[in-house]
């Protein structure tokens, strides 16, 4: 299946060719005779994109010193769009840290304390309420995927119009919001800090491409494999190990 | 799957660099069954795309476990929790069915192309740079898949 990356069954909203990939895949159950792969033949509908996409909510020209605040405008400008989506969707992605959207201020105050310095040990004191539900560092990557879930959400809300492709949605949240300036704040005290098992968790925040340093993953020791490197540094980014 | 032209150059690097440490299955020695009829076959999903139910254990990175997911679920209750940032979320956040095609199987099933509808689909997390670490989880999975009556699974993998 030629489609991008998290898209197994091409599009949003496109009934008919989602059952078309189904009806490909489940019909090698009674052609194939032996383990099979075979292409599926047709690109998604939005294949190609018609135009360029951009956000439909126009939001200020954020402020690096007045980060906060301008993230915070940002949500208020955008809810309303987030909970129109909510409604005709009937269900959000929001809430993978533990955080009920209802606690989004805490949200935004947990992500905020993290690229003041607030560390990579203890969740901020500013941000205690919400039921956290991954521990320290790795729900740090969490926070920051409610955040952009609630963003995503929100400017996808009008069902009438084409969803914006992955690379469009980091282009626009990198490069025209609060919210990119503050994902790349907190990359920026990751790369700062002083254990660099860290660096693996920046590129979960910082898409290949968006991150103006080396790779966004960050390098692997000289004479250990990838592999490897990422099983030695797991139980430290779950908070198991110290 | 995607197409590696269609990733940033840095990740088709990594995903080249990850395939050529794979293991392949040994053809010669896997069991192949001929299920019945797709028309009298009952279909689970298995996604790959680490997604469960709002209150389930999210899944921890490098978790290898499953989560079921029921067929009946309310869509509010779906959350994911992979941490790769590098995979498209729009359209999945606008239509569970791009990952999850729930509503499309019982579409399959009114039709009279697919005889059931598991009452059960599960979910792991891909991503995994040692696919052995599944083997517990899949046996596991297999068995529960007998006991729901199920004739084949489609992974969905994301």
């Amino acid at each position: 299946m030629p489609f991008p990356l998290g898209r197994p069954l091409g599009v949003a909203d496109d009934p008919a060719f989602q059952r078309d990939v189904l009806r490909s895949a489940l019909k090698l159950l009674e052609s194939a005779t032996e383990p099979t792969i075979v292409d599926y033949p047709n690109e998604a509908p939005d294949a190609n994109g018609e135009g360029v996409w951009a956000c439909a909510i126009e939001l200020p020209t954020p402020e690096m010193s007045e980060l906060e605040s301008a993230v915070r405008s940002e949500i208020d400008l955008l809810m309303p769009r987030y909970q129109e989506a909510r409604r005709s969707r009937g269900r959000s992605t929001f809430g993978m840290s533990g955080a009920t959207i209802d606690q989004v201020d805490k949200v935004v105050s947990f992500a905020i304390a993290v690229a003041e310095g607030s560390g990579f040990e203890d969740v901020p004191s500013a941000a205690s309420g919400p039921n956290w539900r991954h521990a320290m560092p790795i729900l740090v990557r969490f926070v920051v995927e409610d955040l952009r879930a609630l963003y995503q959400e929100a400017v996808t809300s009008d069902a009438s119009s084409r969803p914006p492709s992955q690379r469009e949605m980091h282009t626009w949240i990198f490069q025209e919001t609060a919210l990119g300036q503050l994902l790349k704040q907190i990359a920026q005290q990751i790369t700062d800090h002083d254990d660099p098992r860290l660096r693996l968790m920046r590129g979960f925040i910082i898409p290949e491409g968006f991150w103006d340093g080396d790779r966004a993953f960050g390098g692997v020791p000289a004479g250990m494999s990838p592999d490897d490197y990422v099983r030695s540094i797991r139980p430290y980014l779950i908070g198991e190990q110290s | 799957m995607v197409r590696l032209d269609d990733l940033h150059p840095e990740e088709a690097a990594g995903m080249r660099a990850a395939v050529s440490r794979f293991g392949y299955i040994d053809q010669e020695a896997t069991p192949w069954i001929t299920p019945p009829p797709l028309s009298e076959s009952t279909i689970c999903l298995v996604t790959s795309a680490a997604l469960h139910r709002r209150d389930d254990v999210p899944f921890r990175f490098g978790d290898s476990g499953y989560r079921l997911i029921p067929d009946d679920i309310d869509p509010n209750d779906l959350v994911q929790s992979q941490v790769s940032v590098n995979f498209d979320r729009t359209h999945y956040q606008r239509d569970m069915n791009v990952v999850l095609p729930i509503d499309r199987l019982h579409e399959l099933r009114y039709a009279g192309e697919i005889g059931g509808v598991s009452a059960l689909h599960f979910s792991v997390q891909g991503a995994s740079p040692d696919a052995s670490t599944f083997e517990a989880a899949a046996a596991d999975m297999a068995n529960r898949m007998k006991e729901l009556g199920v004739d084949a699974a489609l992974l969905v993998p994301v």
